[in-house]
């Protein structure tokens, strides 16, 4: 019967023994999972959503402590031996875990593991039926060629195929239960797309109830039909996916949904930053977990009734069926919006604001940037056998007070750019320009020295960025010493920068590890500030932050510009960030910039169908949206820039190149497209017909083509524009599918 | 395949060359046998010493080239090493010892690595109890134990057992006893010669092994792909020895090719202790009798070994990690 779930979960708990103490990281979770449903659980690091999914699975070493219960359909999973475990392991629960890159034996072919799956649990499966198996398993999850792939191994295939075949692995004994692990944190935007679909179909195919674990708000707003926030070991809210989005009830909740940017919103407010951090669970939880970081209780309100009992989960009437928060007043909270909760800081305003962008001076200007790296064989002489080009003839520049920033997948060059401009090496093939000296005028000594104070860096990971030996003074007062300050005027300008980002001054004389991550990115900004730059450079400056933290980096950042009169230039693969943050964007595909301008011109029109797929592959957090979202799903993957395509580097993939005629092919292939502008506007692109009609190509089923014309933006100007997409294309005339 | 190895083995033996003769003339240039010739008693003129030194192509007058050429040509045409100042043969000494020392380490080479990859493998799965803790403490005690010290216990060990026994059961020395009737009393004197320094060289030599293993199974041992096959339903053991056991011999098996020649070659200590005249002591000796012919052979004897070792690593390589098995 299907009213059964196929997975109880009760009272679940799970604490671990360290040196320092009892961790009770699971604090009591209840659900039930039916077959075909999804459950999104979502929660930032440390709020022991994967340790309760690795507690389903049973893979918690034997000195951890777990208790309550794991039903699977109605069978108690706890307390079962590893061989008795083992039975359930693989055939009726199966896991994809975050990292595809390691998850995979790498000695290994793929036809042996996922053989292996097979015959652990088919006692007796002849070896053509393994193999028949696995080719069916590797087509369903649209790895062409799949009888030839079995024997490759998994190097040789890309990181999102890597998580295909780990999709084919988990739903080769059509398991009742599918539990992910952030499958696609690890990937590209576009790649993620994929794999979201397969992963639909895959539950489609095996009717298996999915446990989607994220920390991010959009990947599961298309697919999840409930969702369960954690918070500190903890639900603190469950309801149906629409109802969390349209209706919070709990203000941490609340708080995640303003904190994480929209890539569909051009007005700019703050994003909601939640102060503090979550409670260490070393420590015995007193009270509601949330109460140092809730805005209710910080305003002097009250939100919960006893302050010295933790509130427990509740049914909440008024806001949907089945919505459970742990909140006293969840009622009142249910209209509210982040804004009227959370203390949200004006947006900054920059004394640049009012002058047009042609009247600022320019900090930064790159002429034609390229780089080349050789590609070496032989082990004692050494011979060139190809080029990659990395970067190849980029050219932008930025003016004073503007945030720049550059997307596009990994191995696009978008790092690379930044590097070489951050190195400023005189052998650079093209111009880099700032502040008018160039990278050519060989500038020695003490000038380069002053020139470099110019541009500083904030770099990704926080806590690889900072030598752990330095404490927080030593780190600021370091690139004051090399600019040869006075160590009176150190001190000072070490105690202003702490101020500066938000930071207690006394707390200099501590070690890095004594802070959180957030406030480590805050040490490295106030690090690269020390000397009064012009240009900071970021490099993917919060994507190693929480969302919750992400939001105060990104407004601590916002409000630096304004004040100080900086320039950023950002490189990011998150949009929704750099929309947020950014003032123009550049978008790079295999070393060349195709599509660049201002940055709502580029996302609210975008030109290049290489644009249009990256933003249309963006999950937004609201159901509504995603429901109505027509994706534009890329084949394959990035090409390495070594075998990069002649002519447009992007027509091997492009969803238009694929419907043209051919004598339109031909011009595709021949050239590479010059820069063409749209109207009089901050907006340029390179492509021959970005009019012409796009081919929406499924992931699992690539040979099913569907064309539909160029529409407004990917998500549709509202739900109602979007859902129309088809439509608007067969009534041109120009709908077809192709087989 | 085949053409890498080739193309690998040819780079060798360049290497081997450039080695060998970089030696030889480092030993043509600072060894003078004439100097020890004089203390001899009748002390030979030194005419007399010309004379012999000449015939047996040591020359000392020859510039360091002539010589050079002179020994290359006999080795290259002849395989001719040459000759030591007393006048023994290179050739028919390096045989003897070679077969000495290959007696006295191959069965202790081979059983420590079974024992030490065995135990660190043991010791992996049971990481911080009591077992492990033994195995590998013994492993690094044995690191600060100077190898003779460790051996003149176990001689005495041996000799305690003998006293006690009343009867002499193990020999600590020599390789074997004169005038043994051939068959099974041959048997019964080899077996008594070889197990004390066998089982000295052995307990001294796996500790590294074991250590390595041990280190890096634990490294895989909670890598991702372990989690993976155990969330495909294989139990914790078979995980362990399915996936993670084969990813963490690779790098052992490329320390395993190079230790063996430092082994062979750096065997001095065992071989003088057990009296057993094998290539270690051969070239600190042909050092001190300034032997410019056998010093030089022992050197290219080291370079040959590793350059097979290293060979033998890559092709261990090859087999356990199919990632190395492109171009």
């Amino acid at each position: 019967m299907s009213a059964n779930p196929v997975l109880s979960v009760k009272d679940l708990n799970v604490s671990f023994n360290t040196e320092n103490g009892v961790v009770h990281a699971v604090r009591g979770i209840n659900f039930d999972l039916h077959a075909g449903k999804t459950l999104g659980i979502v929660g930032e690091s440390g709020s022991g959503k994967s340790v309760a999914s690795m507690a389903i699975m049973g893979l918690h070493p034997t000195t951890a402590d777990i208790t309550g219960s794991i039903q699977y359909k109605g069978k108690e999973l706890l307390g079962l031996s590893d061989k008795e475990m083992c039975e359930h392991r693989g055939k009726d629960i199966a896991m994809i875990f975050q990292d595809p890159l390691s998850s995979l034996t790498p000695v290994y072919t793929i036809g042996d593991q996922i053989g292996e799956v097979l015959k652990v649990h088919n006692k007796g499966m002849s070896k053509q039926a393994i193999k028949d198996r696995s080719v069916e398993l590797m087509r369903l999850v649209g790895i062409p060629d799949p009888a030839n792939r079995l024997k490759s191994f998994p190097h040789e295939f890309s990181g999102g195929m890597r998580q295909r075949v780990m999709i084919a692995m988990a739903i080769a004994n059509d398991p009742a239960v599918l539990i992910a692990d952030e499958p696609t944190t690890a990937l590209d935007v576009t790649i993620q797309a994929q794999v979201l679909e397969v992963m639909e179909k895959a539950q489609e195919e095996t009717g298996a109830g999915i446990i989607m674990i994220t920390h991010d708000l959009g990947v599961v707003a298309g697919m999840a039909d409930d969702i369960m926030v954690m918070y500190a070991g903890k639900p603190v809210e469950i309801a149906r996916a629409e109802d969390i989005y349209t209706r919070p009830a709990h203000p941490y909740t609340i708080g995640l949904l303003g904190a994480v940017p929209r890539v569909d919103r051009a007005d700019k407010v703050s994003l909601v930053p939640i102060d503090g951090t979550p409670p260490n669970l070393l420590n015995e939880v007193h009270g509601c977990s949330f109460r140092p970081r809730c805005p209710i209780a910080k305003s002097g309100g009250q939100c919960c009734k006893d302050v010295a009992e933790e509130p427990a989960l509740r049914l909440i009437e008024g806001a949907g069926e089945g919505h459970y928060a742990a909140a006293d007043i969840a009622e009142q909270l249910v209209d509210a919006r982040p804004e009227d909760l959370y203390p949200v800081p004006e947006v900054p305003e920059s004394k640049y604001d009012s002058i047009p962008r042609e009247e600022r001076p320019t900090v930064l200007e790159v002429k034609n940037l390229k780089k080349h790296f050789p590609l070496l064989k032989g082990a004692l002489v050494k011979r060139r056998v190809g080029t990659v080009k990395a970067v190849n003839g980029v050219s932008f520049d930025i003016r004073e007070g503007e945030c720049f920033s550059i997307v596009g997948e990994s191995g696009c060059g978008k790092t690379t750019t930044l590097l070489e401009i951050m190195e400023f090496n005189k052998e650079t093939d093209g111009d880099i320009l700032v502040n008018g000296s160039s990278v050519h005028d060989g500038l020695k000594g003490s000038e380069l020295l002053k020139m470099r104070k110019n541009q500083q860096m904030v770099f990704q990971d926080p806590t690889g960025a900072l030598d752990p030996r330095f404490t927080v003074y030593e780190v600021l007062a370091e690139p004051l010493e090399n600019q040869g300050w006075k160590k009176k005027d150190i001190q000072k300008r070490v105690i202003e920068l702490m101020r500066t980002v938000g930071l207690q001054p006394d707390h200099v004389n501590r070690f890095p590890n004594q802070f959180s991550g957030g406030q480590r990115q805050r040490i490295g900004i106030a690090r690269a500030l020390a000397v009064n730059p012009k240009l900071v450079a970021l490099d993917e400056p919060v994507s190693a932050l929480d969302v919750s933290v992400q939001a105060g980096v990104i407004n601590l950042l916002e409000k630096l510009r304004a004040d100080l009169g900086l320039s950023y230039l950002m490189v990011a693969h998150d949009l929704a960030v750099v929309r947020h943050a950014s003032d123009r964007v550049a978008v790079m595909y295999l070393g060349r910039v195709v599509e660049i301008g201002h940055v709502d011109q580029v996302f609210d029109n975008p030109i290049h169908p290489y644009t249009r797929a990256l933003l249309s592959a963006i999950p937004v957090p609201d159901p509504e949206v995603e429901a109505s979202r027509e994706r534009i799903i890329l084949e394959g993957d990035l090409p390495t820039p070594l075998n990069a395509p002649d002519g447009c580097p992007f027509s091997t993939r492009c969803p238009i190149f694929k419907l043209l005629p051919e004598e339109k092919q031909k011009v595709c292939t021949s050239e590479h497209p010059a820069m063409s502008r749209e109207g009089n506007l901050d907006h340029e692109y390179a492509c021959y017909f970005p009019n012409e009609e796009v081919a929406i190509v499924s992931a699992t089923n690539p040979e099913a083509v569907v064309g539909v014309s160029q529409d407004e933006t990917p998500w549709g100007d509202s739900a109602l524009a979007a859902d129309s997409t088809v439509a608007d294309s067969s009534a041109a005339g120009e709908g077809s599918i192709r087989a | 395949m085949f053409k890498y190895i080739l193309k690998r083995a040819l780079t060798y033996v360049v290497m081997i060359f450039l080695v060998t003769s970089a030696g030889y003339f480092l030993a043509v240039q600072t060894m003078n046998p004439a100097l020890l010739e004089q203390e001899k008693i009748p002390r030979p003129t030194p005419e007399q010493i010309q004379a012999n030194f000449a015939s047996l192509k040591l020359d000392p007058q020859m510039s360091a080239w002539e010589r050079y050429v002179q020994w290359l040509k006999d080795i290259l045409f002849h395989f001719d090493w040459g000759r030591s100042p007393n006048g023994a043969y290179i050739n028919s000494e390096f045989g003897q010892r070679v077969w000495v020392s290959t007696r006295l380490f191959a069965a202790a080479i081979i059983l420590s690595l079974i024992i030490g990859v065995a135990l660190g493998v043991f010791s992996a799965a049971r990481q911080y109890k009591a077992s492990d803790r033994i195995i590998t403490g013994y492993s690094y005690l044995v690191y600060i134990i100077p190898a003779p010290i460790a051996y003149f216990l176990v001689q005495l060990g041996a000799v305690a057992i003998n006293q006690a026994a009343g009867d002499r059961i193990f020999f600590v020395t020599g390789i074997s006893s004169p005038g043994v009737e051939p068959g099974w009393p041959t048997i019964v004197d080899m077996a008594a010669h070889y197990l004390v320094p066998t089982f000295c060289i052995t307990i001294m030599s796996w500790g590294g092994y074991q250590i390595a293993q041990r280190q890096y199974l634990l490294d895989s041992v909670n890598a991702d792909f372990v989690r993976t096959a155990r969330a495909k339903g294989l139990t914790r053991n078979q995980a362990i020895t399915r996936h993670a056991l084969r990813v963490s011999f690779i790098p052992v098996a490329q320390s395993i090719a190079f230790t063996v020649p430092a082994i062979f070659t750096g065997g001095f200590f065992a071989e003088a202790i057990f009296a057993w005249p094998g290539i270690g002591l051969w070239s600190l000796q042909a050092i001190g009798a300034q032997d410019v012919n056998a010093a030089t052979a022992t050197l290219a004897y080291g370079s040959v070994l590793f350059a097979v070792s290293a060979i033998l690593a890559d092709i261990a390589t090859t087999i356990v990690d199919p990632r190395v098995r492109m171009n």
